[in-house]
């Protein structure tokens, strides 16, 4: 039996934020709404990020648990029962006076709340549920809202929260059952996915009552999403995105997250500890091929297989993917399709969609291209402008690997000095700190 | 060979546009005339300086010309291009005008970024909006003893305009101000009412130290979230700088209040 002394507000928010901070999904964006001029708050299609942490991650919303108290052991978990850490729980009404008094002073776009399993997956949910409703109608906050639906909880629930929140997301935890098994033993695949499609569903079912009646009331307008922790169980990197990929087909999600996993607990479970950090890099390189499904009409079958089946360090997925495909190389710019342009390494999707553009009013030449804003010096080697390379060039993938590094393309620390034939010897390998890229996401 | 003719006028969109109403009405081509802001004068041999009288009239005129036949699309990017801080922009603004009358369709003239004037007026105008999106977040209110939220903020590119609307929506029901220190300017929100934007150098200073309440504990605890939910062994200042550059941070109270916070 613990002593509980009284806590203050600051002890608490600690408390909570500590226990939240390993949840990967900061985002604000994917839904639009002015406000009615009675209550406060608006959400921007966009998102917009409020501050950085010295960890360089976005800070968006108002990240916390409502209580770190939980009745699962989940091995990897900062939180699970078998931890001795200080446990704390909100009131509804505290969480709704943060929310607020953030908000006014525009430190936050909105709040972000998950929870540890309190009693059971319905009570919890029930207290989710009661904090959402104060916000909305007796506060009267109109900002953004991500909820977590708790695994377990009853459909009637989470279907009364996801009318409250704007995103809602139920945590894959790890990419495969087997993984789940062995590190989350009281959680299981099927109950993580019933509510996952219970949600799908319902905003299925949401679109065709707003074509009706355009005042109904909105469900979860920003979709769903879910995360899922890299490092922590033996899977590639092409089963993560094949499950990825399913995930956005068949369950028709927002977003996917990765995180990379972070030695919380010690557990002979888990990988041993190397002294590396988290892998760094092998998230970053998951999240640039997550794009490339999302915007760039890739398939996860194009950028691995089972015989190749981890991304390459030194290339971004879709560099390593054009190296690879040199025969469809080089393309003329004032001519290829669209799709296409979307595979030329050094081209965005936004930079594409300019060149599609500009090109119908006079063909467009190099000194074009680098004011519309392709990274010139990695598209030279895949693309023509009027017939012509910008420079003479070998179409040999050792020749363009050589020249793309040369021209000192970003590299890990740990990789910048090595030789390029040794690097592909140890795809797998894992990186510890010191790659810098924007997590904003 | 006849002179350049440069019109001079004052940095705000009354001004720039009454200067290309002037050069238009002359019938000036690109190579025959300059818009300048005044203060940003570099001073050239064989040209014609003048003073440009403005007034709202020529503005609409102008304004109206650009909506009609550049349309809505276009006239955004030109707007926010004329707040930006770059001294080329009413050029750039010219010269996209005189471009569009060279296309069959003149409303596709923002595609055309081959034009290095119409490119010119596209970066400067993605330029303001980047950073006005950036204040949209970065910006910090905090409460006065008189429950007015106040902000302040040195922006490079006038952005005022664009910040109101925003917090307008979004607080429509609290009092609200927000100070622009690069180009001395207000915007005020009375709640319930519409924003205006206020010239001048300061308002009641002493007014403006007197916090609420409450706010220093706020404050505090912000401060302190931000800190907490930092990832230790993913620690990663650069990344942070590249996201937050420290030119925002001496105006956000999560830094401010770093030296001497907690305990």
């Amino acid at each position: 039996m613990r002593i509980q002394e009284a806590m203050t507000m600051y002890e608490k928010l600690n408390i909570l934020t500590d226990a939240a901070k390993y949840d990967v999904a900061c985002t604000s964006s994917g839904t639009e709404r002015k406000s009615d001029g009675t209550g406060i708050g608006s959400c921007e299609l966009s998102g917009i990020c409020h501050s950085f942490s010295a960890d360089g991650r976005c800070i968006s919303l108002l990240k916390i648990l409502f209580t770190n108290e939980c009745i699962y052991d989940c091995k990897y978990c900062v939180n699970r029962r078998s931890n001795d850490v200080a446990r704390a729980s909100f009131t509804p009404e505290e969480v709704c006076t943060l929310t607020m008094e953030f908000y006014r002073r525009n430190y936050i776009e909105g709040l972000f709340l998950s929870s540890g399993v309190l009693n059971s997956p319905d009570y919890t949910m029930e207290l989710l549920y009661a904090t959402l409703y104060r916000l909305r109608h007796e506060h009267h906050f109109q900002g953004y809202i991500h909820v977590k639906a708790i695994p377990g909880a009853s459909q009637e629930l989470i279907q009364r929260t996801g009318f409250l929140a704007d995103r809602m997301s139920v945590n894959l935890e790890l990419p495969t059952a087997e993984s789940l098994k062995a590190l989350a033993p009281h959680k299981t695949r099927r109950n993580i996915l019933t509510p996952m499609r219970l949600v799908q569903n319902r905003m299925t079912e949401n679109r065709y009552e707003l074509k009706l009646y355009r005042n109904a009331p909105r469900f979860v307008p920003a979709g769903q999403s879910t995360q899922m922790i890299i490092g922590a169980t033996p899977e590639t990197d092409y089963q993560i995105m094949q499950v990825a990929e399913a995930l956005y087909q068949k369950f028709e999600l927002k977003r996917v997250f990765y995180s990379a996993f972070v030695h919380v607990n010690e557990d002979a479970a888990l990988p041993a500890r190397t002294g590396e950090g988290p892998p760094l890099l092998r998230e970053h390189r998951l999240y640039q091929a997550d794009w490339l499904l999302r915007y760039y009409h890739f398939q996860a079958d194009e950028l691995l297989s089972k015989e190749n089946p981890n991304f390459n360090v030194v290339f971004d997925p879709k560099c390593n993917w054009a190296l690879k495909h040199l025969e469809e190389f080089p393309v003329e710019v004032n001519r290829a399709d669209y799709k296409m342009l979307l595979r030329v390494p050094g081209i965005g999707y936004k930079s594409a969609v300019r060149i599609v553009k500009a090109r119908r009013l006079g063909l467009l030449d190099f000194a074009d291209l680098k004011k519309i804003g392709v990274v010139l010096k990695r598209a030279l080697y895949f693309i023509t402008c009027n017939g012509r390379m910008m420079y003479p060039t070998k179409m040999d993938e050792d020749y363009i690997t050589r020249n793309l590094l040369s021209a000192g393309e970003k590299l890990p620390k740990e990789v910048a000095d090595m030789g390029y034939r040794q690097l592909s010897l140890f795809d797998d390998v894992r990186f510890g700190n010191g790659y810098e890229d924007s997590l904003c996401m | 060979m006849d002179m350049k003719t440069v019109y001079v006028c004052n940095d705000n969109i009354t001004g720039i546009f009454s200067g290309i109403y002037d050069a238009w009405r002359a019938g000036k081509t690109e190579a025959d005339c300059e818009i300048a802001i005044r203060g940003m004068l570099d001073f050239q041999l064989f040209c014609d300086y003048v003073e440009v009288e403005e007034s709202e009239r020529k503005a609409m005129a102008v304004s109206a010309l650009i909506r009609k036949h550049l349309g809505e699309r276009a006239y955004g990017e030109i707007y926010h291009a004329v707040m930006s801080e770059d001294k080329g922009k009413g050029d750039a603004v010219l010269g996209t005008m005189l471009a569009a009358r060279e296309l069959a369709d003149s409303t596709k003239i923002m595609d055309h970024l081959g034009h290095p004037k119409v490119e010119k007026v596209f970066e400067l105008a993605r330029n303001v909006f980047g950073e006005a999106h950036s204040y949209k977040g970065f910006l910090r209110f905090r409460e006065l003893k008189n429950h007015v939220l106040y902000a302040e903020i040195a922006p490079k590119n006038q952005i005022l305009t664009c910040l109101a609307p925003h917090f307008a929506d979004r607080l429509p029901v609290e009092n609200w101000m927000i100070h622009d220190r690069t180009h001395k300017m207000f915007a005020v929100h009375e709640a319930g009412k519409k924003w205006v934007i206020v010239w001048g150098d300061k308002f009641d200073d002493e007014k403006l130290k007197e916090v609420s309440e409450r706010e220093e504990e706020y404050a505090r605890l912000w401060a302190g979230f931000c800190q907490t939910i930092a990832i230790e062994s993913r620690i990663n200042p650069k990344c942070q700088r590249n996201n937050l550059p420290y030119r925002f941070r001496g105006d956000m109270v999560e830094f401010t209040m770093k030296a001497d916070r907690m305990n």
